[in-house]
């Protein structure tokens, strides 16, 4: 066990008065794959952006490295302007060089983003615009963008929404493969049946911190509630 | 500098002597003019696509009107009526990031702060301009409105060349940052970037160079000439460099051109009401070229 990556302690959260976390702590171990299910409105996302430094809280988050570290991140694809004009190479650019993306990349970097698309199953989408790409294929450019260069951490704020079969598999064979190669891993996920199969730890969120345990303990009966 | 702009001016005026170049770049206040728009032209297109793609162009006018009362309140201090900088600049600083850091203090909409703001800075505008008017004529405020390129001198050619330069070594590093922090505040955040810090230079940028465009825009059209060539460019653009470039085309030929056809042709209009009626005409042509166009019309950006 190398220790936590993560640490929630104590953390609350609230919306327009509403208690969306209240006194949730619990831990991520360095290295691990951690799924985070529960309802929607259960406060998921909120912790997410609690973590990234987007939404004033109690309590203390604790990441390995400190905050000033950059990590993966996949947005949900309702976070994201489709009708800026932007090509893939540019949201890759946008996201991973210092040069200004309206400059162009290195033929380095275009390399560097050649190959992430191509692991992320969309490759030769590269100048098309990004905006008019299907909800999967731009779920995937974002993947592609949130593991170049390799993070420490990623962090999947449901990654699979809009994806079809081919790309679950994809994305599941690809975070298995970055967890093997060391990458601490949180992951939004509703596919409870993924997360038995996959997740070496869970926790269960809906507001409270309501199972934090191995994968495969996940109560059986449990639902996320929303299906 | 002063002496660069002599040469550069001298060299000008000897080639329309020689009928090399057209007639106005025999007038010395014509060159100073151009040169200012080839600087402020390239800055105006990079910005002003970024300001589209974070949606504040309220924002930006607002600013430039906020300039009304930096001039009023650089009268009453006793600064020069044709160049208050220090008081324009100052005033307008503290108009954005006040309303910037509101915005992050309040649930209020964006344009309805926006709109408070601008109606307050105006009102005081207008009460602090009645009770300077007797200090200074009328054409004065008319250069500040529409704009004059008869009032452009030495110090506006520095002031620009000064911001200019800031905005090259301040916004060019910190250009994706910038546009990430609007796009996903949480993913710029992942990605280390300081998103309140950005924002908040971001602010500072536009506030500067609308300042510095001011003697030949004019307060009143300072927010068309960062919006409208970024307009006209994104309505054929698929790609952020293209966007970019073709914005910093659109405004730099729209000064020049705005400023050196009513001198050609003694049409007696603004500089600022002639650079934004070209922009226009070009934002007219690409809305035609991409309704004609079924590379851009079939696009979703």
């Amino acid at each position: 066990m190398r220790g936590p990556a993560l640490a929630f302690d104590n953390l609350s959260l609230k919306l327009g008065g509403t208690h969306v976390l209240d006194a949730v702590s619990f831990q991520v171990q360095a290295g691990a794959l951690h799924c985070l299910v529960g309802p929607n409105g259960g406060g998921k996302t909120s912790l997410v952006r609690a973590l990234l430094g987007q939404m004033p809280h109690t309590g203390s988050i604790r990441l390995d490295g400190g905050p000033s570290r950059p990590v993966g991140y996949v947005p949900q694809l309702a976070d994201f302007d489709r009708n800026v004009p932007m090509t893939v190479y540019d949201v890759m650019a946008l996201l991973g060089q210092r040069r200004p993306a309206f400059l162009g990349s290195s033929r380095a970097a275009r390399a560097a983003h050649a190959e992430a698309l191509q692991r992320t199953g969309v490759a030769g989408l590269g100048h098309r615009a990004f905006g008019s790409l299907s909800g999967g294929q731009r779920q995937r450019v974002l993947l592609a963008q949130a593991i170049t260069p390799l993070p420490r951490l990623l962090i999947l704020d449901e990654p699979t929404a809009g994806i079809d079969k081919p790309g679950l598999q994809l994305v599941e064979s690809l975070v298995k493969e970055l967890h093997e190669r060391g990458v601490t891993i949180l992951w939004i996920n509703h596919d409870l049946e993924q997360v038995r199969r996959i997740a070496q730890s869970v926790t269960v969120l809906n507001q409270r911190v309501l199972f934090h345990g191995p994968g495969e303990q996940l109560p059986a009966n449990w639902s996320s509630g929303d299906e | 500098m002063n002496d660069l702009y002599s040469w550069i001016r001298d060299h000008l005026q000897a080639l329309a002597a020689s009928q090399a170049l057209p007639q106005p770049f025999e007038y010395e206040f014509v060159i100073n003019a151009l040169l200012c728009a080839l600087l402020i032209g390239p800055l105006l297109g990079v910005l002003g696509s970024m300001v589209m793609i974070k949606r504040m162009a309220f924002f930006s006018q607002s600013v430039g009107n906020a300039a009304m009362t930096g001039v009023a309140i650089g009268v009453l201090v006793g600064e020069s009526y044709t160049s208050p900088y220090l008081s324009m600049f100052g005033f307008c600083l503290l108009f954005a990031l006040t309303l910037k850091y509101t915005q992050h203090r309040t649930t209020l909409p964006n344009d309805t702060l926006i709109g408070v703001f601008l109606s307050i800075s105006l009102a005081v505008g207008a009460s602090l301009l009645l009770f300077v008017s007797a200090k200074i004529n009328t054409h004065v405020m008319e250069s500040v409105l529409f704009g004059s390129i008869l009032a452009v001198d030495h110090t506006d050619m520095n002031v620009m060349l000064g911001v200019s330069a800031v905005c090259a070594v301040i916004g060019l590093p910190l250009y994706n940052a910038m546009l990430l922090a609007s796009l996903n505040p949480s993913l710029a955040h992942a990605r280390g970037v300081p998103v309140r810090v950005v924002e908040y230079l971001f602010v500072v940028l536009v506030t500067l160079v609308t300042v510095a465009c001011l003697k030949i825009i004019g307060a009143v059209l300072v927010e068309a000439l960062l919006l409208i060539p970024a307009a006209a460019a994104r309505n054929i653009s698929r790609s952020l460099p293209v966007l970019v470039s073709l914005a910093a085309l659109i405004a730099t030929f729209s000064c020049v051109v705005g400023i050196l056809v009513p001198m050609q042709f003694y049409i007696p209009v603004p500089t600022g009401g002639a650079i934004v009626i070209v922009a226009a005409l070009v934002f007219v042509l690409t809305t035609i070229i991409r309704a004609s166009t079924a590379r851009f019309r079939g696009a979703s950006v």
